[in-house]
């Protein structure tokens, strides 16, 4: 009775996760809070681009913030209400900086999708001259026909590279009275209308969208938005923290929060400096002291000779020849916690490249600390110096 | 250009990644097939259906000794089917991509997994090919008339394609990018890195979950503009104790090995961490552990273990100041097929530091070793120095200037050393290495007549016979890699050489023709 009960519990739990993980990893649900509220970027872009829509113009916007606010799920939203509210009238034609930046390759998409939504055959061999043509015609035709063509490119910034003639062309269209088209702009960098050229910025029109990340009211919100199950059922952020959700108890608890957190906060280089094994760290330290020296260059030769002389000096079982310390020295390039000085020499014996250390003396430190196995000499090295 | 580019390793998983048992491909022959590596094997693993009784997850857990925690990060984070990218990261030889797949391996019923290797994957061009062939219902092979694309937006478009027809069948797809951080060092890396990245993004398909697997830390990809980061699952490197349990894992006499490892391991443990090396060290050793044991099968008591501590004290000593050299899988597998021969090769490796001159045996001629001699000095003495130690009187002994060690000329001189420290050997054009050459030869030409073939024609007839035969040489010895070439000088138009040989090499060879390199060698 009690385990058909607790198994019942259980399965209930599942499906609450899976409803949960759903949701997190469904940008537009997660953001769909903020369609309720009035005096968000929400509400002004769709007052934007419906006024555009309904009074035939031209127009152009960039929203610009860091990564993880919104701003592409603002952009399908506001596109999903258009096309509910304007089915005939709107068509969207989506390119991604990173995926378009190149000027042919970005007009034969815009020409490939205007045939899609048109219902016209795409042919595949057209130049980028017959392209770019195409698009204007397509501009004026849809134009005259009282439809507008809503242009989001993503990662706005790339296509701000080189000539930007994609850009140019496609705005210069947008000049003529007879076209109807609205430009979105979407960036991570906060200063994307500065990357455009003069002729290309006076023909933009200086709007843009600023988003912030959402304060903690907000998120607060957010989280009850996306942590509450549709129905009111007897259970109670993020991704990780539901992955971690206890299926027995069926509750969120707060250690599956701890858990999470510890997890996220992670110093890769501290993890990486507490994986090295002894002589991998007499290496390091060995660095450290030929840094503090104020040696302007040196290399594993110079690091075998701190080394030897340390050797010579504390008399530790630690010595071990010099083919034995180049594998060790090998490991730390592996491991990316030092690396070469410089590129030049490509053709020169790795011994003698200059090399540099990527952590920290207080890492090293820290880590020496932290380190039950290490030798108390080792320490003895590494705070020596920096009284001295 | 339109020939895409499949290369072999992706046909045959993609032949293996397919759900229904696929036949072997005809295509390729048997007989040139190498063996399959463990990991691979896995790979095959993780894609068939998994057997009935050993999919539970202790079982999973008991493959993995020592990373029960990021197993089951993995599975909690793989889970039910949405998930959001996921990133792997950790040392060397600390089990991240083994983990994974088998816990895709133990998650099997309804996913799909798409694995690509990047290190084996040379460009983009043939990472696009890889995963689209893997993802294509037929392995489409090198003459299909599909093109592979080699821009991104048309694979972004080829790889939504194909994945949209694998989730509305209500299939899940996993994409194993392994080996992320070669990418940064490709020739479009600073693109392609992104690209994958965001893929997710990108694809904006939840059934589609990605998984990056990398040697090197998170904060090695964090770009300008930045991107949603994926959830990290650290692998730390195993600690002494398991790596105690990884080692003992299925040994046929635990009680011998323990004690053996009670005594081995932790010396070496204190030089790597890692646990290929590890074991390839500690297999020979073991060997060695045994020989005063008849019966392999014995348990050893406290006498014994004592004994056997002071028979393997020496050899450890030596094990530990020899290079950790992994060998090949292939190479290994043989060793233990064969018996014998392992056994050989063992005795070879602990021969000691006396033994190493007998294993220098290079099959080489009298004058190439002259040459790389001569070579080796050039390299290392300074040219204004090559009058006074090759005087036509052959001696050096006439260096008796010494100059007053002020202060100043002190510190200049341990700037010198340090620039030669920095600096490496030095390069040298051939009219040097050639006079200094025919020096050396001069100087113990007595041991090269004794050595000569018996024609003596060489000899008689002059340096110009002598001259081409150590041109000859010279170029043989610069394609093994004992000397390089660096470029011609853009002044003197010549080619210049460097020695790649260090000085215990040096001394061996000069030690097997009798010469006395020493007496050469300027010492600082």
């Amino acid at each position: 009775m009690a385990a058909a009960a607790a198994a019942a519990a259980a399965s209930v739990a599942s499906q609450a996760q899976a409803v949960l993980r759903g949701r997190l990893c469904d940008q537009a649900v997660v953001h769909s809070a903020l369609r309720s509220s009035p005096d968000t970027n929400y509400s002004k872009l769709k007052y934007l681009v419906a006024s555009s829509v309904s009074e035939a113009c031209n127009n152009s916007v960039l929203l610009l913030g860091p990564r993880g606010c919104g701003k592409a799920a603002v952009v399908d939203m506001v596109l999903d209400d258009l096309k509910k509210d304007h089915p005939d009238a709107i068509s969207v034609i989506r390119l991604n900086g990173m995926l378009h930046s190149d000027d042919n390759c970005a007009t034969k998409e815009i020409a490939r999708q205007l045939c899609l939504e048109h219902q016209l055959s795409f042919s595949k061999m057209a130049s980028s001259d017959d392209n770019t043509e195409f698009m204007i015609d397509m501009l004026r035709e849809c134009g005259l026909a009282h439809k507008t063509i809503i242009f989001v490119l993503e990662e706005f910034d790339l296509f701000a590279q080189g000539k930007q003639r994609l850009l140019y062309s496609l705005l210069d269209a947008m000049q003529s009275l007879t076209s109807q088209a609205v430009v979105i702009g979407v960036s991570c960098r906060l200063d994307a209308d500065q990357l455009l050229e003069k002729r290309v910025r006076s023909r933009f029109s200086h709007r843009k969208l600023l988003f912030v990340p959402s304060s903690v009211d907000s998120l607060q919100r957010l989280m009850e938005h996306l942590l509450a199950l549709p129905e009111d059922s007897p259970l109670p952020t993020n991704f990780r923290v539901v992955s971690y959700m206890d299926i027995d108890s069926g509750l969120l608890s707060m250690q599956s929060f701890m858990n999470a957190l510890s997890s996220m906060q992670r110093q890769p280089k501290m993890d990486g400096l507490q994986d090295l094994s002894i002589l991998e760290l007499y290496i390091l330290v060995c660095m450290n002291r030929l840094e503090d020296k104020e040696k302007s260059s040196y290399n594993f030769i110079t690091i075998m000779k701190e080394y030897k002389s340390v050797q010579d000096a504390y008399k530790t079982s630690d010595k071990y020849s010099h083919t034995v310390c180049f594998r060790a020295f090998e490991h730390l390039l592996d491991r990316e916690l030092i690396s070469f000085a410089d590129n030049k020499g490509r053709n020169q014996a790795l011994e003698y490249r200059p090399v540099k250390l990527l952590i920290s003396s207080r890492e090293l430190a820290e880590s020496l600390k932290l380190n039950t196995t290490c030798p108390a000499v080792l320490q003895k090295l590494l705070d020596r110096e920096r009284y001295m | 250009m339109s020939q895409p580019v499949t290369p072999r390793r992706t046909t045959r998983s993609s032949a293996s990644a397919s759900p229904s048992p696929a036949p072997a491909s005809p295509t390729s022959p048997p007989k040139s097939r190498p063996k399959p590596s463990p990991r691979r094997q896995l790979l095959a693993a993780a894609a068939a259906p998994p057997k009935e009784d050993g999919s539970s997850a202790d079982a999973l857990l008991a493959e993995l000794p020592g990373r029960r925690a990021q197993a089951m990060d993995i599975l909690r984070l793989l889970a039910p089917a949405p998930a959001l990218p996921l990133m792997l990261h950790g040392g060397a030889a600390t089990g991240k991509t083994r983990a994974l797949l088998l816990a895709l391996r133990y998650l099997r019923p309804s996913q799909r997994l798409v694995y690509a290797a990047l290190r084996s994957l040379p460009s983009p061009r043939a990472l696009f090919a890889s995963l689209l062939s893997q993802l294509s219902a037929t392995p489409f092979s090198t003459s299909s008339r599909h093109r592979v694309p080699d821009k991104p937006s048309d694979f972004v478009a080829a790889l939504r394609d194909a994945l949209n027809g694998i989730v509305s069948q209500g299939e899940v797809v996993y994409l194993v990018f392994d080996n992320l951080e070669v990418v940064r060092s490709w020739d479009k890396g600073g693109q392609l890195l992104p690209l994958l990245l965001r893929l997710h993004d990108l694809l904006q398909l939840p059934q589609v979950v990605l998984v990056y697997v990398s040697s090197a830390t998170p904060d090695a990809y964090y770009s300008m503009t930045g991107s949603v980061e994926p959830n990290y699952v650290y692998f730390p490197d195993y600690t002494v104790d398991e790596v105690r349990d990884i080692l003992m894992h299925d040994h046929p006499n635990p009680k011998l090995y323990s004690s053996f490892l009670s005594v081995a391991l932790k010396p070496l443990f204190r030089v790597t961490r890692r646990v290929d090396e590890l074991s390839a060290v500690l297999e020979p050793l073991f060997r060695r552990y045994c020989e005063p044991l008849g019966d392999l099968k014995a348990v050893p008591d406290e006498g014994m273990k004592r004994r056997l501590f002071e028979h393997v004290q020496s050899h450890l000593a030596v094990a530990l100041n020899e290079t950790f050299n992994v060998p090949m899988r292939a190479s290994m597998d043989e060793i233990k097929d064969g018996g014998s021969a392992g056994k050989g090769s063992a005795k070879r490796q602990f021969a000691g530091k006396d033994g190493l001159s007998s294993e220098l045996e290079f099959h080489m001629s009298v004058s190439a070793k002259y040459l790389l001699l001569s070579a080796f000095l050039a390299s290392r003495n300074p040219a204004t120095l090559d009058a006074a130690l090759f005087d036509s009187t052959g001696g050096l002994d006439n260096r008796k200037r010494k100059r007053k060690s002020s202060q100043a000329s002190m510190h200049m001189k341990d700037t010198i050393v340090e620039e030669m420290l920095m600096k490496g050997p030095g390069t040298f054009p051939l009219e040097r290495l050639l006079a200094i050459f025919q020096c050396i030869t001069s100087v113990s030409e007595d041991i090269l007549d004794e050595i000569d073939c018996p024609g003596n024609m060489a000899s008689e007839s002059g340096t110009t016979g002598l001259m081409s035969d150590v041109l000859l040489q010279l170029s043989t010895l610069c394609n093994s890699n004992f000397l390089s070439k660096s470029r011609s000088c853009p002044l003197e138009g010549s080619a210049r050489y460097r020695s790649n040989i260090d000085e215990d090499l040096a001394l061996k060879v000069a030690r097997s023709v009798n010469f006395p390199l020493s007496k050469y060698m300027y010492r600082r």
